[in-house]
């Protein structure tokens, strides 16, 4: 399934597929953020200094989107992304689609 | 073993759509290791070699497999390293917080200083970088009491301040952006000194240690599993696996609102400690469970007393009566 990106407005289509990238990103930093917060290893000023800084991320994400008007093709975009990741996954873990696609061929 | 836990036929179940988030996040909470060896050759005549050795992972998860632990520390020690160029730290001082604030001078007139509030395991200061002044200082054994106030400001406006009383007696007032969190801590950390200076030993506080089962709640329902218990008056109540990286169970004795003894089924016989916590109920199984559950009350009421006989030790006025 190809993701598709507006070819008649390339800059925006560009600069969609970018901030996607870096909102995935941003998704995984803050999960592992939790994970070390919850970790219990960090100090209170370390706490507060990681907090802050993956909230000025995620403003100045959310207002370059706003600025470019992208907010819908980003969204869309990361749907598409995540229906391939289904796929793929959905592909590699399940025998059973193995079995029919090497049906399909014969 | 099959006859004493009938268990439902398990089914394989799988959230219909994986999402590229959820995928990125299995792989670095798990981790990722990768081996690849590569020869790019042209016409059989081998040209470019790659050898490729990776290991991905949230850093969490690093620490677990005892991998980069001491680069992580040199980093986070780095900016501390960085904050203390500027402020006169001592020597194995460690920052707590840090926020702007000013402190009240008292000279021919009473006038307040700008600067920024810092709190570490040491010291309680004030100090001012352009030009570099420490506008006040206090070591923090040497503070008696810290609290909040209201006062006004010359504008008329309410606003919270901080308060404190040092050995001398002298009373110095305060004001930083978050009075609450700036006496929240230096009350914790001048109670957790006071402890050390006290010398309550953490092993003498230990009351049990031993294999004990735990049911722990899972997504597709419980599970008995064995792991290492231990009650200690000063740490709490946990419970952790082997396999784990941390306690499963960690419980203080104001947590413990119940404790008794049911007749359930459990991997060591017929008898099951529940303790009731307030997000609900533990359940442990051992063959001495008795000598647990005597353990646990002992754990839940002399520390549970003893708390209640001093509310929040941590509290300036409290802290105050204890110190004399």
């Amino acid at each position: 399934m190809p993701l598709s990106v507006d070819e008649k407005n390339l800059k925006q289509g560009v600069l969609s597929l970018v901030i996607t990238l870096v909102e995935v990103i941003q998704e995984a930093l803050e999960s592992q953020a939790v994970r070390r917060m919850e970790g219990g290893e960090l100090t209170e000023e370390e706490l507060n200094r990681l907090g802050e800084a993956l909230l000025e991320l995620d403003e100045a994400l959310e207002q370059i989107k706003a600025d470019h008007g992208i907010t819908q093709s980003v969204a869309d975009l990361r749907r598409g992304l995540d229906d391939v990741v289904d796929e793929v996954v959905d592909k590699l873990i399940n025998p059973a689609r193995w079995a029919d696609e090497a049906g399909d061929r014969t | 073993m099959a006859d004493a836990f009938p268990l439902a036929p398990l089914e394989p179940v799988r959230n219909p759509q994986a999402t590229l988030p959820d995928l990125i996040d299995v792989l670095l909470n798990r981790g990722v290791v990768v081996h690849l060896d590569l020869i790019i050759s042209v016409a059989d005549i081998p040209l470019i070699g790659v050898s490729l050795k990776a290991a991905i992972a949230g850093i969490e998860t690093m620490l677990e497999y005892g991998m980069m632990r001491s680069w992580d520390e040199q980093t986070r020690a780095w900016v501390q390293r960085s904050i203390s160029r500027t402020v006169p730290f001592l020597p194995d001082e460690e920052l707590i917080a840090r926020m702007a604030g000013a402190c009240e001078s008292s000279g021919y007139s009473s006038t307040w200083r700008p600067g920024t509030v810092y709190l570490t395991n040491r010291r309680l200061f004030v100090f001012r970088r352009e030009p570099r002044e420490m506008l006040w200082e206090a070591r923090l054994d040497a503070i008696r009491a810290i609290e909040t106030y209201v006062d006004n400001t010359i504008g008329g406006q309410a606003r919270t301040r901080v308060r404190l009383r040092t050995g001398d007696g002298s009373i110095l007032r305060l004001s930083a952006s978050d009075p609450e969190r700036l006496v929240r801590l230096a009350g914790d950390e001048i109670a957790a000194r006071d402890a050390r200076v006290d010398g309550i030993a953490p092993a003498t506080t230990l009351l049990r240690e031993g294999q004990l089962w735990y049911y722990e709640p899972r997504a597709g329902g419980a599970v008995w599993r064995g792991g290492q218990a231990r009650i200690d008056a000063a740490t709490g109540f946990s419970w952790k696996a082997p396999i784990d990286a941390r306690a499963a169970v960690q419980l203080r004795p104001e947590d413990i609102r119940g404790i008794h003894l049911e007749s359930d089924r459990a991997p060591t016989g017929n008898i099951v400690l529940v303790i009731d916590v307030p997000w609900g109920s533990a359940r442990f199984a051992a063959h001495d469970i008795t000598q647990w559950a005597d353990a646990t009350a002992a754990f839940a009421t002399t520390t549970g007393t003893l708390a209640a006989a001093e509310p929040g030790a941590h509290m300036a006025g409290d802290h105050d009566a204890a110190q004399r």
